[in-house]
């Protein structure tokens, strides 16, 4: 694969783009509102779903890589890597492979959220070897679809900006 | 772009979210129906790094805190008293469950999560990888009386 300086910036933009999202998150404290270990609104993953759409999943996942890596990294906490990296593992490979089916931005948002709960919940049971996080699950999806709708619906709004916009050549 | 995303939401989109919400519903109604026991035969378990460290009954925790360190992070566990009324209309207090009451943690999750009650709930505290169980107490707890 050629990967052509445009794109190769654009890539390096979004992942500044993605650790700047979950920061801000940070500001959200939506875990105050709803009481559950791992409630975020899942901001950065606009990014991954406009790369997913733009780049393409290979780079998708670059962008994925580096964030978490960075963001890990950044954060100075090794537990949150396995973290990370499996919950948005998980929501990218639902999201690559639901991303040319007839589902809207909106529901391939909402599955990349549900999955990266998913995600998230493994890396907690296997970092305490125990299987008690299972039982926040069922909560954990029952916020995904407006996490993940949310998400969904500001990347709509920004690839309704960029309509007339030539990312690529 | 190479592929466009469709950006107004579909009937395909609900499949999703009935999806999770079956699946959300699937995993809890395990969780949910589950039966709430007596309380003061419940047993609470409290492990650190998948290992055991303590196991005491709700009537047990009534008596005092207690603080478990781990990883750099001290919870301390205290019981949750709730009053009852009983027939002859006198009041007594009764563990009804227990509860993370502080932790020195960043995200202080555990804390969030208050009380737990019922066999089966858990509290997670993940920076000290500590998970304290709440299950039905052993066969031994039966022959208590008093």
């Amino acid at each position: 694969m050629k990967i052509t300086t445009r794109q190769l910036t654009l890539c390096a933009v979004l992942a500044a783009l993605a650790l700047a999202l979950s920061y801000l998150e940070s500001f959200f404290p939506l875990a105050l509102l709803i009481p559950l270990p791992g409630v975020k609104l899942g901001l950065a993953n606009i990014v991954t779903v406009f790369a997913l759409y733009t780049l393409g999943a290979p780079m998708a996942l670059c962008i994925l890589l580096v964030r978490c890596t960075l963001g890990a990294l950044f954060a100075g906490n090794a537990s949150a890597l396995l973290f990370s990296l499996l919950g948005g593992f998980a929501a990218m490979l639902v999201m690559i492979a639901l991303h040319k089916s007839r589902l809207s931005i909106f529901g391939v948002s909402i599955a990349g959220a549900a999955a990266h709960n998913c995600g998230q919940v493994l890396a907690a049971v296997l970092t305490l070897g125990n299987a008690a996080p299972l039982s926040y699950l069922p909560f954990l999806l029952l916020v995904s679809p407006f996490t993940g709708a949310l998400s969904g619906f500001i990347a709509a709004l920004l690839f309704r900006a960029m309509k007339n916009i030539q990312l690529m050549q | 772009m190479n592929n466009s995303p469709k950006l107004t939401p579909g009937k395909y989109d609900l499949i999703v979210v009935a999806a999770v919400l079956a699946l959300a519903a699937l995993l809890g109604a395990r969780f949910w129906l589950s039966p709430a026991p007596e309380s003061g035969t419940l047993l609470a378990v409290v492990e650190i790094d998948g290992a055991e460290v303590d196991r005491f009954t709700l009537a047990q925790a009534a008596e005092e805190t207690r603080t478990y360190t781990n990883n750099g992070v001290t919870l301390t566990v205290a019981p949750c008293a709730t009053v009852k009324r009983d027939a002859e209309t006198r009041t007594q207090t009764e563990t009804a469950g227990v509860r993370v009451v502080s932790s020195d943690c960043p995200t202080q999750d555990c804390v969030h999560t208050g009380q737990i009650s019922r066999a089966g709930q858990s509290i997670v505290c993940l920076p000290a990888h500590i998970v304290i169980t709440l299950a039905g107490a052993d066969a031994d707890y039966d022959l208590i009386t008093g």
